[in-house]
């Protein structure tokens, strides 16, 4: 099966900025994947040339076609939540769902309309009436209504409080997901989503860092936290980042020889969110 | 064609001043009509009558059709502008609608779909009136616009108007949602900068007015364009002489149909016209935040 998103030295400039400095990635069907990456790192710019918003250079395939040029086909198959904030003040939730029903072949307005039901919120209301955390659930009853193979989430839970941004997330899962769809997601709250991703990619100044499954990271990264006497033994197997934690010190290692690691510490594999700083502070030692 | 219709729907949803406006005017003469002064419409003889009515539906016409032209504009300017604001953009553009049956389906509802809603605004207005003067003041102004077709020859005048005025206006109407497509803030302004500066540019360095000229033409060469000699020969008749006010017998004889139609300005304007709404669609495609 070809991949569903295939980019290659995707590049994006704006005047002498460069945003995105030939990244090449790829995304297989079935999967929840994070794009994660510090501010101003080109997350938006990969999501907005995924999506067709924008032009760009290099190779990009999206569900087989080029997102830029062919953005109207693509987004039968594929949609998007760039902020919750963008539904217009204006609308009305009823209107709102008559209108993607209207011109959306692939909404399912039962779908829809069972996801309203549960939030409560009179169809006659308006959006800039309602509430952050209403409009996302709002927003979110119309994309999942419709039957997307493609998902993509920039930044979905920017401004929500702990509890709209879990209720997002269970949705997403629980409701949404299964193996037909794919989503991509970037978010500033890695801890908040590294539960529910199978996939990562870390960009930094434009470029991909990281593409990795969740399970090769688990068999291709190890850290492990020593005290101050084992320090020279553990670093003499060439940790890529370390840091103090608690008296402690971690190092964090790629693809180690784990029969010299034991015995030195607490050897473990690292979060999503610790990879992505050494990663991205690491100095290879 | 069904995602069309939704979309004006959507610009209903949106613009509600579309239809409140001109009920709101409508509602205004009507009220005029109910406590005014009816017996200023009071006319003597069928021939004063056809003259009054004429007038009448004119002056009610012509009121509609000022503030729609205003209305159009600020509809124009703001239409591509407001959803790049409000960063609504994004949620229309994760639906599979093209930017260039987006920007056409504004572009239609200015030229085709507020023009219609001001039509039957003004039909309703003048036929509440003439029937509320008509039983007030014992009037013969109601009977007076079915005499010769003159109601009727207003109907034809309202088509020919909306038609002729969305070709003759195209690159005004183009121009304007260019500018609401690419403008980052103040469209109100970045609409009359660039052609005063061309103005005073061309001015200053050439010492010509070639663009000054054309922006003349295009915007009060209009009446010339589509409306024939008879016309002008019928105003200053009626003007210099005001005693004598003569109706023209059909306002046909006025509309100068071929002459409009087979005019070189009216389709080198059309075809500037689409070269900016062809820019606006490019830019459509580009700008999707402020």
């Amino acid at each position: 099966m070809p991949a569903l998103i295939e980019a290659l030295d995707l590049t994006k400039k704006y005047g002498k900025h460069v945003a995105l400095d030939r990244a090449s990635f790829s995304v297989q069907g079935g999967r929840i994947v994070g794009l994660i990456g510090p501010n101003g790192a080109g997350k938006t710019s990969a999501l907005r040339a995924i999506l067709g918003l924008t032009a760009y250079e290099g190779q990009l395939r999206v569900l087989g076609r080029e997102p830029f040029r062919d953005r109207t086909a693509l987004m039968q198959d594929a949609s998007f939540i760039a902020d919750v904030a963008v539904l217009p003040g204006w609308l009305r939730i009823e209107d709102a769902v008559d209108f993607v029903a209207g011109v959306h072949p692939r909404f399912r307005r039962d779908r829809a309309a069972a996801l309203l039901a549960k939030t409560e919120i009179a169809g006659r209301r308006r959006m800039r009436e309602l509430s952050k955390g209403m409009k996302t659930q709002v927003h979110l009853a119309l994309t999942m209504g419709i039957d997307a193979k493609l998902l993509v989430l920039d930044e979905p839970t920017l401004g929500l409080d702990i509890l709209a941004r879990r209720a997002f997330y269970d949705a997403l899962v629980n409701d949404y997901m299964d193996e037909t769809r794919t989503i991509l997601i970037t978010t500033h709250q890695v801890e908040e989503v590294e539960n529910l991703l199978t996939d990562v990619l870390f960009i930094d100044k434009g470029r991909i860092v990281l593409d990795s499954s969740l399970d090769d990271i688990s068999v291709r990264y190890t850290a492990i936290a020593v005290g101050p006497d084992q320090i020279d033994a553990a670093r003499a197997q060439k940790p890529f980042y370390e840091r103090r934690v608690l008296g402690k010190t971690v190092l964090y290692y790629e693809q180690p020889d784990m029969a010299k690691l034991a015995g030195l510490g607490e050897v473990h594999t690292p979060s999503v969110s610790d990879l992505f700083v050494a990663k991205l502070s690491g100095v290879a030692a | 064609m069904n995602t069309y219709i939704w979309l004006v729907r959507r610009e209903f949803w949106e613009n509600r001043a579309i239809w409140i406006i001109p009920l709101a005017i409508g509602a205004f003469m009507v009220l005029c009509a109910l406590f005014g002064r009816a017996d200023l419409m009071v006319v003597s003889s069928q021939a004063l009558g056809r003259t009054v009515g004429q007038a009448f539906l004119g002056a009610v016409g012509a009121t509609f059709f000022a503030i729609m032209s205003i209305y159009a504009a600020w509809y124009l300017l703001d239409c591509l502008y407001a959803d790049r604001k409000d960063r609504s953009v994004l949620f229309w553009k994760s639906l599979p609608i093209s930017d260039a049956t987006t920007v056409l389906s504004k572009l239609a509802t200015a030229v085709i779909v507020i023009p219609l809603v001001y039509f039957a605004a003004a039909d309703l207005t003048t036929l509440l009136m003439a029937f509320i003067i008509s039983v007030r003041a014992s009037s013969i102004v109601g009977g007076a616009l079915w005499q010769g077709g003159l109601w009727l020859q207003i109907q034809e005048l309202w088509l020919y108007l909306i038609v002729t005025t969305a070709i003759w206006y195209l690159p005004v109407t183009a121009y304007l949602l260019l500018i609401s497509s690419w403008a980052k803030r103040a469209v109100t302004l970045w609409s009359i900068l660039p052609p005063l500066a061309l103005i005073l540019g061309e001015r200053w360095f050439f010492g010509t007015h070639v663009i000054a000229h054309q922006l003349n033409v295009r915007l009060f060469g209009f009446v010339d364009a589509a409306f024939n000699a008879n016309l002008a020969s019928w105003v200053s008749a009626n003007v210099a002489d005001n005693d004598a006010i003569r109706t023209p017998a059909d306002i046909w004889s006025f509309l100068d149909f071929a002459g409009f139609f087979s005019s070189m300005a009216t389709w080198a304007g059309a075809a500037v016209g689409v070269a900016l709404i062809i820019g606006s669609i490019q830019l459509r495609m580009r700008r999707t935040e402020i």
